[in-house]
């Protein structure tokens, strides 16, 4: 029996604002794992704390709705016992860049075969409305009438500094594409970071889908742009036009499970092997 | 007739080999046939300060340390004068550096204590026995052994095979420790000044491990397949024994970026079905606490390995103490069920941590093992290990993941691709797993929660008694603290101790029995305000009338008992 969009679906009804970017991020990925064929039981997803974590009794998969900051090393714990899972780490730009920063240097770093797929609406919308570091510097948010007086963080130069093995940026505007980049994200083997530009209807009204439509440009709408190419890269996020797409892969990597020297030649992973172990042969270390 | 032992302090700076000459004397010393307690004082710094490695010797299974030294061998002028008032009366200071005056003061205690003073030329020794200066170790360690009146075999085989694979001039290291061993400076009347006991060499050898090598072992032995941990002193060693004997057991072991995703890297994978460990101490454990209350709304199964060391704050980040109990018993926003185990020595913590993933796992609720510096790196001889404990995990498959049982626990199953697919929340959730604000959602979901833990401190033990059941004086107490008692009990039949491991939920019948036949009652810790004490306090309504505590960094040395019962 094949797989189809409504198998994701749990019987909640979505509490997002109407018009919520959420809305096409979750069916965008939804379609894509049923491309994929992932079924609702092959696929661990950790949520974060934010309107991106409200998502989470909202899908079907196994998951878990932890804490603010942290859905990946969450995600990374589920990966490395069982890579017989999927695992997607769900989270806002608020917990990624922010709470959790620490967690994305070292993801991206070590390489874990995860996804990490950011909402990024350019504030902390559940709490009404607060400044994130990819907030614009000049403009009114919670308790900041003249805006926040720190700088703001090149989100997508900051990704591409750690050379990721595969950075993407879609948009919620775009659904369509969305799912095409998260199915080669899940494909990339290797640690994905996906940064969606999301749509906040309630307190990020500058972003519209009107403004998308004549600001956003893809990275397919150029000639020759080779996506393994750091400098191809770099020149787009240079540029004063926002593009989508898959930014910059490299594919030269290996994934973090590949570089672990004594599990090389194991078949079995780690939730297989939950028995009693013996300890004899390691008592010679204490004669 | 009092319990036979003697103790040897090593005593040099930091980055001298303090630590390996010590832990050199004990595994000969146990091949020997000796049981001993090693106990090691050191700054937190790489080089320089002073360091000190003390064993105490018996015959019979030995735990803790006294406060003094038989015999003192130096390494540095620091050290002299800081252990000089721990020279026991008729003991011997030997010691390696030349022109060191000693004070009139000093002369005098020598004197009236009868300690003798060896000067002994360990550097030249070495290198006229064709080593190099640092052999000057071995040639102490030699020396050593001639005052102890062994023979050299043994010696000279475990330091060659300690240092078989590290590139070192083997011939010369041996030269060394017989050169040490024929040094001039012996005197036959040195090793008539104390009473090492005799040994049975035909007798089962024990092995000599540390408290966090009992943690490691039952880690192993319970099916933990992953650890993760950010370095802090004293559970860092758990990562490096794991990590060196990795190729063998095949545990993944992953130092992570922080303590936060070192636990939750942990729940990530016990949500998965594996069992991962993960170990900190103090300030660790503070950054981990989020995830505790996190593990106990979700119902995540989490052990955390928490040992513990002087202070708040930094503190004394290299001395021992038990002053993180509160924290482990009470940190955490929110009311959620969780269980707190104190390990006491290598066999303990051996066991203990089995029955901790046990319990987290058939409970499904964050269980705290904690440990202290004086257990996770002393040397404690261990016979043999018990058997391993029985895994229990508690899974079984149903309906709904946080489905509203009477004993409290829910249906939990291992994700796989054959089985319905579930949410942890840590929202607050209705049976499915649904976030809710619902009044009686809210309540439903608490109180299930909170029955697991009446079901849990019903089938715990109730603390051990050790001594008689009629005592002029019992002690209560929990972790290194049973170590010096029961030393101290072999002598004196007329105190008692009673031990906790389960601290939380806590067990009072047996202590409550003792209270009402009006019993003198000591509390026995390891920090400043009796935190122990206030949690008996706080579930049965007693308040202790004496209460011996000791929080400089130092653990309880047998004399500190002895002192508290003369007086």
């Amino acid at each position: 029996m094949s797989l189809t969009i409504k198998d994701y679906n749990s019987t909640n009804t979505p509490t997002w604002c109407p018009g919520c970017g959420n809305f096409a991020l979750h069916a965008s990925l939804k379609k894509a794992l049923v491309e994929l064929n992932i079924s609702p039981s092959e696929l661990f997803m950790s949520f974060d704390i934010g309107c991106n974590g409200n998502g989470a009794d909202k899908i079907n998969v196994y998951g878990f709705k932890g804490l603010h900051g942290r859905s990946i090393p969450l995600a990374v714990g589920a990966h490395l016992a069982n890579r017989r899972f999927t695992v997607i780490a769900d989270i806002g730009d608020g917990a990624c860049f922010h709470e959790g920063i620490d967690h994305l240097i070292h993801a991206v770093k070590a390489n874990y075969n995860i996804t990490i797929l950011i909402h990024n609406n350019q504030n902390f919308a559940l709490t009404t409305g607060q400044a994130t570091v990819s907030t614009q510097e000049e403009k009114p948010m919670y308790g900041l009438p003249k805006g926040r007086p720190e700088r703001s963080l090149n989100v997508s130069k900051f990704i591409l500094s750690l050379d990721p093995s595969f950075y993407a940026r879609g948009t919620s505007t775009d659904p369509l594409q969305l799912s095409e980049i998260i199915k080669s994200g899940i494909e990339n083997n290797g640690c994905s970071v996906i940064e969606v530009i999301q749509i906040c209807p309630k307190y990020n009204k500058d972003f519209s889908p009107e403004w998308a439509i004549q600001n956003i440009k893809k990275t397919d709408s150029l000639e020759n742009y080779n996506n393994l190419s750091l400098k191809n890269a770099t020149e787009i996020l240079d540029n004063s036009s926002i593009y989508t797409g898959i930014i910059y892969r490299n594919n030269t990597l290996k994934s973090f499970y590949e570089r672990v020297h004594n599990r090389k030649d194991t078949l079995t992973e780690l939730v297989d092997e939950v028995k009693i172990q013996d300890t004899a042969h390691l008592l010679k270390y204490f004669e | 007739m009092s319990k036979k032992r003697i103790s040897i302090k090593f005593a040099g700076a930091s980055g001298q080999g303090i630590n390996t000459t010590g832990l050199l004397l004990a595994k000969a010393l146990n091949k020997e046939g000796y049981k001993i307690f090693a106990y090691r004082e050191y700054p937190s710094l790489i080089t320089g300060g002073t360091a000190s490695y003390q064993l105490d010797v018996s015959n019979s299974q030995i735990n803790s340390s006294s406060r003094y030294s038989d015999i003192l061998l130096c390494f540095t002028a620091e050290s002299l004068d800081k252990y000089f008032d721990n020279i026991k009366e008729n003991g011997i200071l030997v010691y390696d550096f030349k022109n060191y005056s000693f004070s009139q003061e000093q002369e005098t205690v020598l004197l009236k204590k009868n300690i003798t003073k060896i000067y002994i030329d360990s550097k030249s020794i070495a290198t006229d026995a064709g080593g190099t200066e640092i052999m000057s170790n071995v040639v102490m360690l030699g020396f050593l052994w001639k005052i102890l009146t062994l023979e050299t075999d043994i010696l000279i085989d475990v330091v060659l095979d300690f240092l078989k694979n590290k590139n070192i001039d083997l011939e010369a290291e041996k030269n060394a420790i017989l050169a040490g061993y024929n040094s001039p400076s012996y005197r036959p009347e040195l090793s008539k000044k104390f009473d090492l006991p005799q040994t049975d060499m035909f007798s089962q050898k024990s092995l000599i491990m540390t408290g966090n090598h009992g943690i490691s072992l039952g880690a192993v032995a319970g099916g933990v397949r992953a650890y993760y941990a950010y370095p802090m002193t004293p559970a860092t060693s758990i990562f490096k024994f794991l990590g060196d004997t990795s190729e063998e057991t095949k545990i993944l072991v992953k130092q992570a970026e922080n303590e936060i995703t070192a636990v939750q890297m942990a729940m990530g994978s016990m949500y998965m079905g594996t069992r991962a460990l993960v170990g900190t101490s103090g300030g660790g454990f503070d950054l981990m606490i989020e995830t505790i209350s996190c593990a106990g709304i979700s119902e995540t199964p989490l052990v955390i390995f928490l040992s513990q060391r002087t202070g708040a704050g930094t503190g004394l980040p290299t001395w021992t103490g038990a002053g993180d109990l509160n924290t482990a018993v009470k940190g955490g926003h929110g009311d959620f069920p969780r269980c707190v185990i104190a390990t006491s020595d290598a066999i303990s913590g051996y066991t203990l941590i089995q029955e901790a993933f046990n319990i987290a796992e058939t409970y499904q609720i964050p269980v705290i093992v904690l440990s202290e510096k004086q257990i996770s790196e002393s040397l404690f001889s261990v016979k043999s290990l018990p058997k391993e404990s029985e895994i229990m995990r508690g899974l079984s498959e149903g309906e709904n993941r946080y489905e509203l049982t009477e004993s409290g626990i829910s249906p939990r199953w291992v994700p796989s691709k054959e089985k319905k697919p579930y949410i942890h929340n840590s929202d607050e959730h209705t049976e499915d797993g649904t976030s809710t604000e619902e009044s009686n959602d809210t309540l439903l979901m608490a109180e299930k929660r909170m029955r697991k833990l009446s079901l849990l401190e019903e089938h715990l033990p109730e603390p051990k008694l050790y001594g008689k059941s009629t005592p002029e004086v019992l002690f209560v107490g929990w972790g290194s603290v049973k170590n010096t008692v029961l030393d101290v009990i072999e002598d004196r039949n007329d105190i008692s101790y009673l031990h906790y491991e389960y601290v939380h939920p806590l067990k009072t019948k047996t202590l409550e029995d003792f209270i009402e036949k009006g019993t003198r009652i000591v509390l026995l810790e390891n920090n400043q305000t009796g935190q122990f004490g206030s949690l008996i306090t706080q579930e049965t309504g007693y308040i202790f009338k004496e209460r011996l505590l000791k929080y400089d960094g130092r653990p309880f040395f047998v004399e500190d008992i002895l002192d508290f019962l003369n007086n």
